[in-house]
């Protein structure tokens, strides 16, 4: 489940009016997000969250799903 | 090294000398790395070799390589050339490119180039087999599910002349050329290019490009191969989602010599963490090269402040300007010495003219000087030659130049001119040196792949509600990116309600042939400008919108 305030974020950064995220997106599918804006998109959930990612952890995102997760379990260490 | 006659002896005679010298690693994150010694690569292209000899490849036959990026592509690679055949990587299709449009693109190379087999990953199978009935393809092969056995021992008694790879561009139109490159032209060049840089037997490559670019092939694989230097090989896939990725490998790895394109010193400079950096060194590094892109001087500064508290030295800041019609460097700026930069007048050089900055400056980056026995020269339209400082468009010369295109004399034709070729940039030359300042033909650079803009408009000419034939793309320059934004510009009778819409329509039609538009304009029948001959005109509309931007702003 794709959380109101991560997809909002996305769409700013990927200049979106609107977009349907669901867990099985992929990347490649939602407009403007390609090989070279990945790591815009990436630096941009970072700053939202306030959070850092590690190479891997990004390395092995699949899905929209997967960022989701990695959000929350960052999130939740924070706590 | 000049003695060996074809790729393949000299890559015998460096693995005889010193078999179990590392000359391949491909680096994966999170996991551990691949390597080849110099004789395993050969013994592991041997068994390739008659692998493919039963598959019925023979001297001389074209075979496509379409694999994401692997160990076993190198020894593959080797086997087809050990074998006489010719071998041409080929860019694996992204999730994002329709399979019509990846299947027709396919489908003129191989009208094009006579490709007899395709070798590929199964996943692939689906999409390519319609080839089979509409082209000379005689079949897929799956070299990752090959059981290899025996190693071929009888290679191919080829000549120099012979033909050793083949480069395609890409495009989904039939606008992809191929460039075909004999074992002369590709050993004569990479020994060439090797003095220019002052390769030594220390030297380290580190790239994350891929290998069906010119840059990757000859520069990060080609090269190092033949003059039996170590080559460290990233996923390009994994780099440009981590690009520390880059950094660790040429501090850890001790790489010296590395080729990026533009974008990536603006990428690196922009995304790169401080704090990844810590404990890392560059100190070592000779030369990052600046190449398939026009230099820009801001990107460059952008990576050398990421990177200079590291150790990255200013000097290391090079460039070259490389195209594959002539293998591949047609100049390089001198080792131990970063590029010239000239501060100059950019009304004064938009008519012509190199002058010091009087009011807005642009800055330009040397690409350097001609490499030995290469030439540039700079012609104005009327084919009248230009003196220094002069700008006009760069014609090229080298002793590693094409033949012409593949099966295409018409192409050749018209781009090769007594023995030069026509590059369709623009640039100057001063002090020696040649400065590449814009281009004259329509094709759109983003990060360092080719784009025809032909292809785009014809992707959406077919969206619903878009006047047929009504659509310019073009590129224009982003100094943030370091590189180009694709700009579309389409006519439609709909109603402004409905341009929304269409903008989002005409988006996914670039993402259907894997192009990200970035943006798309719809305006009202008869915006677009023609040019005298009668077409749409590219430039002309492209320099509209940027006043009527620039007029909205004001």
């Amino acid at each position: 489940m794709i959380t109101d305030r991560l997809k909002a974020e996305l769409l700013r950064v990927l200049a979106l009016e609107d977009f349907d995220f669901e867990d099985t997106t992929l990347a490649n599918s939602v407009p403007g997000w390609d090989s070279l804006k990945h790591i815009e998109v990436i630096a941009a959930i970072e700053r939202a969250y306030a959070v850092r990612f590690k190479t891997l952890e990004v390395l092995r995102l699949k899905n929209i799903g997967d960022l989701q997760r990695l959000v929350d379990s960052k999130l939740t260490q924070q706590k | 090294m000049t003695e060996d006659k074809t790729l393949w002896s000299r890559w015998n005679r460096l693995a005889e000398r010193a078999p179990d010298a590392v000359c391949m690693t491909l680096l994966r994150a999170g996991c551990d790395s691949a390597t080849l010694t110099r004789a395993g690569l050969i013994a592991r292209a041997e068994q390739y070799a008659a692998w493919l000899h039963a598959q019925g490849v023979t001297a001389g036959d074209s075979c496509a390589i379409v694999l994401r990026h692997h160990i076993e592509l190198y020894p593959l690679y080797l086997g087809l050339v050990c074998l006489g055949a010719v071998p041409s990587i080929l860019a694996y299709p992204n999730a994002r490119l329709h399979p019509d449009k990846f299947r027709a693109g396919l489908s003129g190379m191989a009208r094009r180039s006579g490709l007899k087999l395709i070798l590929t990953e199964r996943e692939l199978e689906p999409t390519l087999l319609p080839l089979l009935e509409s082209t000379p393809v005689a079949g897929l092969r799956f070299p990752l599910e090959a059981s290899l056995g025996e190693r071929w021992r009888a290679p191919a008694a080829v000549s120099g002349d012979a033909p050793a790879l083949l480069q395609h561009s890409s495009g989904t139109t039939g606008l992809q050329k191929a460039v075909l490159l004999s074992n002369r032209a590709v050993l004569r060049h990479v020994d060439d290019y090797a003095r220019a840089l002052e390769v030594s037997a220390s030297d380290r490559v580190v790239s994350w490009l891929p290998l069906y670019h010119d840059m990757g092939l000859i520069a990060a694989f080609h090269l190092p191969l033949a003059l039996g230097l170590p080559s460290l090989q990233l996923d390009p896939i994994e780099w440009v989602s981590a690009p520390i990725l880059w950094v660790e490998a040429m501090a850890r790895e001790h790489g010296t010599l590395s080729w990026l394109p533009n974008f990536a010193y603006a990428l690196m400079g922009a995304r790169l963490h401080d704090e990844d950096l810590e404990g890392l060194s560059l100190a070592h590094v000779r030369m990052v090269i600046n190449c398939s892109e026009p230099v820009r001087h801001e990107s460059q500064q952008a990576l050398l402040a990421k990177l200079a508290p590291i150790g990255l030295r200013v000097s290391a800041l090079s460039a070259s300007y490389a195209m594959a019609e002539t293998t591949f460097a047609v100049t390089q700026t001198p080792p131990g010495r970063a590029a010239a930069m000239l501060t100059l007048d950019r009304t004064r050089l938009s008519s012509g003219y190199v002058e010091p900055a009087a009011g807005s400056e642009r800055v330009c980056v040397s690409s350097g000087a001609p490499l030995p026995d290469c030439e540039v020269k700079v012609l104005a339209a009327d084919g009248s030659r230009l003196a220094q400082d002069r700008v006009g468009e760069l014609y090229v010369r080298s002793p590693a130049l094409f033949d012409g295109y593949h099966n295409d004399p018409g192409l050749s034709e018209s781009v090769l001119q007594e023995g030069f070729y026509r590059t369709g940039d623009t640039g100057f030359v001063h002090a020696g040196e040649v400065f590449v300042v814009g281009r004259k033909k329509d094709l759109i650079i983003v990060a360092g792949r080719n784009l025809y803009p032909e292809d785009i408009e014809a992707a959406v000419s077919e969206v619903p509600g878009v006047l047929p034939g009504r659509v310019v793309a073009f590129g224009r320059a982003d100094a943030t990116l370091g590189t180009e934004r694709v700009c579309v510009i389409v006519e439609s009778a709909l109603t402004a309600a409905e341009h929304a819409r269409l903008r989002a329509e005409v988006i996914a039609a670039g993402q259907r042939i894997d192009v990200t538009i970035n943006e798309a304009h719809v305006v009202a029948p008869r915006w677009l400008i023609k040019s005298s001959s009668g077409k749409l005109s590219r430039s002309d509309n492209r320099e509209r919108l940027s006043q009527l931007q620039a007029e909205r702003t004001a």
